[in-house]
């Protein structure tokens, strides 16, 4: 099983670093977008699409199997993660 | 001003925003100057000390409300997580800013 993940992230915050860094050091892919380092015509689209998913403006935003998950927490992206053995 | 000297003033005037509210500057010094390099760009791009982790809309009302420190403004999140989002600030008690967990509002 291949863990879909995204991570909508802003390029000044350490926090959405960590996530990925996170990822990076469990050797789990992921992709991700730099909201505000988009394009203006892009940026906005990008944004609402973070926002949509959150309920908020709060970055980073991780969506891991479908699942959204607001913040820097590994132990939820664990509990989301089926290819880690994570989740049922 | 350059971008040290800016560091500098905004901490010295944010620490006396914050204090009275029960805050403090996080004791992770790292994550305490990245932040205020930051914040010092998004003033230089966007005209305010924007919260780093939070996203603009364009809105100014709105926008307004992730200035740093905009603490007032998510005053019952950030005590329960006991940390404002991007970490800048924490309770005045907190030693140890890395077992805090973040978590949106929704989950308080």
């Amino acid at each position: 099983m291949v863990d879909e993940v995204f991570v909508y992230a802003l390029s000044t915050c350490p926090w959405c670093r960590k996530t990925k860094q996170w990822f990076d050091d469990s050797r789990i892919a992921y992709d991700f977008v730099d909201v505000d380092k988009l394009p203006d015509d892009e940026q906005d689209a990008a944004a609402d699409k973070a926002y949509e998913l959150s309920g908020g403006r709060r970055f980073p935003v991780v969506v891991i199997n479908g699942e959204v998950i607001v913040g820097y927490s590994p132990d939820k992206f664990l509990e989301h993660l089926k290819g880690w053995g994570g989740g049922s | 001003m350059s971008t040290d000297a800016r560091k500098e003033s905004l901490r010295y005037l944010f620490e006396r925003v914050v204090t009275p509210l029960g805050y403090k500057f996080s004791p992770d010094e790292q994550l305490v100057d990245d932040l205020l390099e930051a914040e010092v760009q998004l003033e230089q791009d966007h005209g305010a000390p924007f919260c780093p982790c939070q996203g603009r809309t364009g809105v100014r009302e709105e926008d307004m409300k992730i200035v740093c420190p905009c603490i007032p403004f998510h005053r019952a999140h950030f005590d329960a997580m006991r940390r404002c989002w991007c970490g800048l600030y924490v309770h005045l008690d907190v030693t140890d800013p890395d077992s805090l967990p973040q978590f949106p509002p929704d989950e308080v």
